[in-house]
């Protein structure tokens, strides 16, 4: 029997069915809390309630009397079992899953309770008492910055970077990184310039409030570790808990779910370290699940301080730009050092600018840790570089469409970190916004309560380099096809992605490839599900497994016919021979070949990027970044200048793929993260009274809803094939949140006048802003 | 500690149990104490569920207006032809709350007992007059809604009483109402500053018009919902009345600072609320002319 | 205390021993097997926990058990395999990571049963109290737009 479907063969470009969407829809897909595991135990955590403060005495006496407690756990009883393993990160080994001798920031894990029901574990643990020394605490970063009271005594890279090596036990000071980049004369520069803006520029911290809740569940089995958790990294997470526990990593399990979303929030040490060290050492089947409160304090994004300035000549080309950059990093580094410097690299723009000064850094602060989140520390810098190319124009009385589009980077160009562009069209992305808002049309201005007005910005990220992606490909008789990959689809599509990937290169039709849920016991290595890598990297992978399994399938088909290779062709019909006209079903060549039904024919490939690291001296790379993201966003919005509220009436998104795999997953991941950057552009932060969050429930913490959409939204596909990238592909998670903050605000600069350099542009901000006149 | 959660079946078993317990609650809707439970901050010894006691939830037109038992939904009364019909305002600001999962849920009573000062029916409780029935130890004593909230989260009620009914007295039908909701952040958020207004006068014949009442009922701006009416002159414009509302609610004004706006933007919003509720309300009672309409609602 | 109640999951009659205490979607989700409805933020907030009860939607993180003894509960996963709101929310591609939809889904249910033709503002201020955080609320008004006009035809 034979089911090949005929429509194979093309299946990049189009629009196929999102994987598993029914299921979705009727809620029957199984997220990890939903997945049935043995039964286990449940774990609430103690935690503490100073941002800085050694702990000198823990009584758990009243906890472990409690009903239903298995054990109670300090980080004390976890030191004497692992010692400084229990530190984990993925910059820096700094974190503890429960806190050893100090607390950083309010809400840490001081101790955690084993108990046979969540209801018990809870009791308990608010029955644990802790003594506290209080230690200064540092709030802010700049005051971090300068030092004096310092978060952790010396720093502490982790094995992973190279890099961060010469860090190694340095004392006193906050700044766990720091990343120049000079190019140039920025200095002489602007002395030379026409036109000249500076500003400092702030963006609050916000949590990315995935709405599925983190969850971890670990057990021991025989001499191995089994976990199912909610991450985005299992391959990383597999090595850190190998680490942590000091295991082979063919003893450690770690299987994944589909995610309800993450955005960053899911990845590295999150609940696993915690819920791997209690399992393992406490030989017990535990089950961590965060509730939306605990949720916030696991990881944030980072608040970003920029001081810095940009300016022209009197033609109107840039020809200088600086930014000094602080990243606020919470307690613990996580992955902030990356943060800092892939973010400081691109921090004047995607412009071509002769000289550049760029200093970025990364701080501890006594707050939760902030980590990675959709965008990668790029939209706090977009904040700053488009306010001000756009102040720039208006200094110059130009259209800033017109101002930007002069002097944005074109393929080819060299940026000033010293690598090239390639399928970065920026100038295509701002002419597709700005053409779909109308830009140069008429604009009803308003002069009563309400006034209009319209901006626009664009963005530049690179793609995190070097990753490795690994694929294996299992043919199977019939036709189908399983793909082992362990990219985790958290709702960006990548299930269906890959599919259409093997797809097109094997001429299947839609749903015959199957994705297999990333488990390190079965699927390959995959450095991490983030930063929009996944369709280039490992895209790339199953495309050159799929490339393999064709070649064998071609081969096995020669020999079928008796022809030469060369005369064998994969079409959607199955596989041709030109000389003999033959034509040969997969089922059935496979079926000839293995003799027998249900059997498997596999390929695997690996891809993986390199880079050449930065010049120590100038922060420069020839090849920093395997390929570039480039994105733009239009805006036109009305102000109520009676309460300060913003309306977006039609917001236009555009991001250059590459090549889109699938249009319409492509276009929900580009409304998607408009929809994300305009809650932070209007009203979404975190806000901390010392140290401490004031609105970390879900009944304070600011979402867009269904109510706060504008009244139109375009998404822009533009195609400049990468010329590595699988069919041209790039990835696109991340585009269109990066210029969309500036966005907003720019057009509120042309609504009203008034140019604001703080996030989020609140009612009250942008009221008492139009009372005195200026931000 | 968990509360006890009683079931009692009659309202004097009801009232027993919050004289003797250490420190009991109602437990309405349910929808206030388990997001309070939830924060760990619900601090009561026990819980008196009151929706197996019969004869506290419905709707019920009287002779004056309505009568809604205390465990009738939010949802109920939004959505009720009666209350549409008799009470419209009532109705079209208990479909402003929360959302409609917390409006299937949360009751009439306990809203009220809630005491929160930013909610918003309490808004059109205020100016429709309504009153608060609570049946004690003593028996049953009726508090007008404008003495009902004392306090920050505080209210008439006293120790082993409960919220049983809610009287509205019949929206006049000649009268114009409005309401305005203003949030800062989302658009789905508590609100900064709320505003009813019902304007209402005596009719005269042939469309000439006599001195109208202005009553406003103001949520979020201040400790507790507030309330102030002025009497507005004969012939005076709409932007005159909308000046006059204003100026009548800069007393009330003395809104508690958050994460939503400091005093001073909430102040500033909850003179546009008034504003915009007062204008709504205008345009309701007065045609383009100036005259009052004619009756809107059938009986 | 200890109760028994009865519920009636998606047809299925279940009598259910329950503390005055436990939340119907611990319930649902621990001794009925639903897992269609989630908690996302335990306060009512998002919508992820949407069930309806009688034709009602509820946070079922908010619900104590005890309250719904005899109720008929409708979770996503139980509705109809021809259900016109699910199709018009797979036809519309209405979903991204598909955490929240099943709340969005039955929310469009109570709507539609109350309005079966209802406009832009409608829609929104009956699924403003559910969040999702991919951002697909175009797609989602779109879909429930299609689903009213598929339930017209079928009337």
């Amino acid at each position: 029997m034979t089911v090949d479907s005929p429509v194979g063969g093309v299946a990049v470009g189009e629009r196929w069915a999102r994987a598993g969407a029914r299921a979705k829809v009727r809620g029957e897909l199984r997220y990890a809390a939903d997945e049935p595991v043995r039964p286990c135990h449940d774990v609430a955590v103690h935690r503490g309630t100073r941002p800085h403060a050694r702990i000198a005495a823990i009584d758990v006496s009243r906890a472990a009397a409690t009903d239903g407690v298995i054990a109670v756990v300090t980080g004390a009883d976890l030191y004497a079992e692992l010692g400084d393993r229990i530190y984990t990160g993925p910059a820096f080994a700094d974190q503890p899953c429960l806190a050893v001798d100090k607390v950083r920031y309010v809400g840490e894990p001081v101790a955690a309770v084993i108990a046979r029901s969540p209801g018990a574990a809870r009791r308990a643990a608010e029955e644990i008492a802790v003594t506290y020394d209080d230690l200064p605490p540092v709030h802010d970063v700049d005051a971090a910055v300068e030092g004096g009271a310092y978060v952790h005594d010396e720093l502490r890279p982790s094995a992973v970077f190279g890099d961060l090596k010469h860090l190694r036990g340095r004392r006193d000071t906050n700044v766990n990184y720091e990343y120049v980049l000079r190019t140039g004369d920025a200095e002489g520069a602007t002395a030379a310039a026409a036109h000249t803006v500076r500003g400092d520029f702030w963006c609050p911290p916000t949590h990315h409030v995935p709405i599925e809740l983190p969850y971890t569940a670990a057990w021991p089995e025989g001499d191995r570790i089994e976990v199912l958790s909610a991450t985005q990294t299992p391959s990383y997470v597999r090595q850190s808990l190998a680490d942590l526990l000091d295991l082979p990593l063919n003893r450690i399990r770690v299987r994944c779910a589909p995610l309800g979303g993450s955005f960053g929030a899911k990845m590295y040490d999150r609940l696993e370290p915690l819920a791997a060290a209690l399992a393992w050492t406490y030989r017990v089947p535990v089950r961590v699940a965060a509730t939306r409160e605990e949720a916030f304090l696991l990881t944030t994004r980072h608040g970003a301080a920029v001081t810095g300035s940009m300016a022209a000549d009197a033609d109107g080309m840039l020809i200088t730009a600086d930014a000094d950059v602080r990243y606020d990093t919470g307690a613990y580094a996580d992955v902030g050092p990356r943060i800092t410097a892939k973010s400081g690299m691109i921090a004047t723009g995607p412009y071509a600018i002769a000289n550049v000064g760029v200093r970025s850094r990364c701080v501890y602060t006594n707050k939760p840790s902030a980590g990675p989140f959709r965008g990668f520390g790029v939209p706090q810098v977009t904040w700053a570089h488009e306010s001000l190319v756009d102040e720039l124009a208006w200094e110059r009385g130009e259209d800033p469409a017109a101002f930007r589009r002069r002097n944005l980077l074109r393929e080819g160009d060299v940026a000033a970190m010293g690598t090239a562009m390639h399928s970065a069209d920026f100038t295509a992305c701002l002419d597709a916004v700005t053409e779909a808002i109308g830009w140069t049309g008429p604009l009803e201005r308003g002069d009563g309560r309400w006034r209009r007005g319209k901006g626009v910005a664009v963005g530049i990220k690179a793609v995190l380099t070097p990753t490795i992606s690994n694929a294996t490909l299992q043919l199977n008789q019939d036709g189908s096809a399983t793909l082992l990959i362990s990219t985790v689809d958290m709702g960006q599509g990548s299930d269906t992605i890959m599919a259409q990937i093997a797809a097109e290169v094997l001429c299947l039709g839609e749903g015959r490839v199957r994705v297999v849920t990333a488990d390190t016991d079965v699927t390959p290595y995959d450095t991490i599900t983030a930063g929009s890598r996944s369709t280039y990297h490992t895209g790339n992978a199953v495309r050159l497994a799929a490339e393999k399994m064709r070649d064998r399938l071609t081969g096995l088909a020669a020999g079928h016919f008796g022809v030469a290779a060369t005369d064998v062709k994969l079409t959607p019909d199955g596989l041709v021979s030109a000389q003999t006209q033959r034509t040969v079903g997969i089922a059935d060549l496979l079926h000839a070949h293995f003799g027998a039904r249900g059997t498997t024919l596999t390929t695997e490939a690996d891809y993986s990027t390199s880079w050449t690291p930065y010049d120590k001296e100038t922060g420069r790379s020839p090849a920093v970044t395997e390929h570039w993201f480039a994105g733009a966003a239009a805006v036109r919005l009305a102000v109520d200048t009676a309460t300060g509220r913003v309306r977006v009436e039609h917001l236009a998104v555009a991001g250059d793929v590459g090549r889109a795999i699938n249009p319409a997953l492509v276009e929900q991941q580009l409304t998607g993260a408009a929809v994300m950057g305009l809650g932070h552009a209007l009203f979404d932060q975190l806000v901390f009274d010392e140290g401490q969050i004031v609105n970390g429930t879900l009944l304070d913490y600011q979402l867009p809803s269904v109510r706060d959409m504008p009244d139109r939204i375009t998404p822009i596909i533009v195609e400049s094939p990468h010329r590595t990238g699988p069919f041209g592909a790039k990835g696109v998670g991340e585009t269109a949140i990066i210029p969309l903050a500036p966005a907003v605000s720019n057009a509120l600069r042309d609504a009203i006048g008034i140019r604001f350099t703080r996030l989020p542009l609140t009612p009250e901000r942008v009221l008492t802003a139009l009372q005195k006149g200026t931000a | 500690m968990t509360p006890v959660f009683h079931r009692p079946d009659t309202l004097a078993e009801a009232g027993d149990l919050l004289t003797r317990c250490d420190h009991a609650m109602v437990y309405g809707g349910g929808t206030a104490v388990q997001i309070l439970a939830k924060q760990g901050v619900l601090f009561a010894t026990d819980l008196v569920d009151i929706a197996g006691i019969p004869g506290l939830s419905g709707i019920e037109e009287t002779g004056d207006g309505l009568r809604i038992g205390a465990m009738t939904p939010l949802r109920a009364v939004e959505t009720s032809p009666v209350v549409r019909r008799v009470a419209p305002l009532a109705a079209s600001v208990y479909g402003h709350v929360a959302n409609p999962r917390v409006r299937n849920t949360a009751s009439v009573g306990g809203n009220i007992a809630h005491g929160d000062y930013r909610l918003d029916p309490p808004t059109a409780l205020l100016v429709l007059g309504a009153t608060v029935a609570l049946t004690g130890p003593d028996g049953v004593r009726r508090v007008p809604v404008r003495a009902f909230f004392v306090g920050f989260q505080e209210t008439a009620v006293r120790p082993g009483e409960i919220v049983t009914t809610i009287e509205i007295p019949r929206q006049p039908d000649a009268a114009g109402a409005g309401f305005s909701k203003l949030s800062s952040l989302s658009a789905n958020d508590w609100p900064c500053a709320s505003a009813a207004a019902l304007l209402a006068g005596t009719s005269r014949a042939f469309g000439r018009r006599g001195p109208d009442r202005l009553r406003l009922g103001l949520g979020a701006v201040a400790p507790t919902p507030v309330f102030t009416e002025v009497e507005l002159a004969n012939d005076i414009s709409e932007d005159d009345a909308a000046e006059a509302a204003r100026a009548a609610a800069v007393p009330l004004v003395d809104p508690i600072p958050d994460v939503r706006g400091s005093a001073a933007y909430k102040t500033r919003l909850a003179f546009v609320a008034v504003d915009e509720a007062v204008r709504t309300a205008w345009k309701e009672r007065f045609d383009d002319g100036g005259l009052p309409r004619g009756r809107r609602r059938g009986r | 205390m200890t109760t028994t109640i009865e519920l009636n999951v998606n047809g299925v009659r279940h009598r259910l021993p329950v503390e005055d205490d436990d939340l119907l979607l611990d319930v649902l989700r621990t001794r009925t097997g639903v897992t269609s409805a989630r908690e996302g933020c335990g306060v009512g907030a998002c919508g992820a926990c949407t069930v309806l009860a009688d034709g009602r939607s509820v946070s079922a993180c908010l619900a104590r058990a005890v309250r719904y003894d005899g109720a008929e509960i409708t979770t996503a996963d139980g509705l109809p395999e021809d259900d016109p709101v699910v199709d018009a929310f797979v036809a519309r591609r209405a979903m991204q990571c598909g955490y929240c939809i099943p709340g969005f889904v039955l929310m469009s249910h109570e709507l539609l049963a109350e309005n079966p033709d209802p406009g832009p503002a409608e829609i929104a201020g009956h699924l403003e109290g559910n969040i999702c955080r991919c951002g697909t609320y175009q797609e989602i008004v779109a879909a429930v737009r299609d689903a009213a006009a598929l339930m017209g035809e079928n009337a």
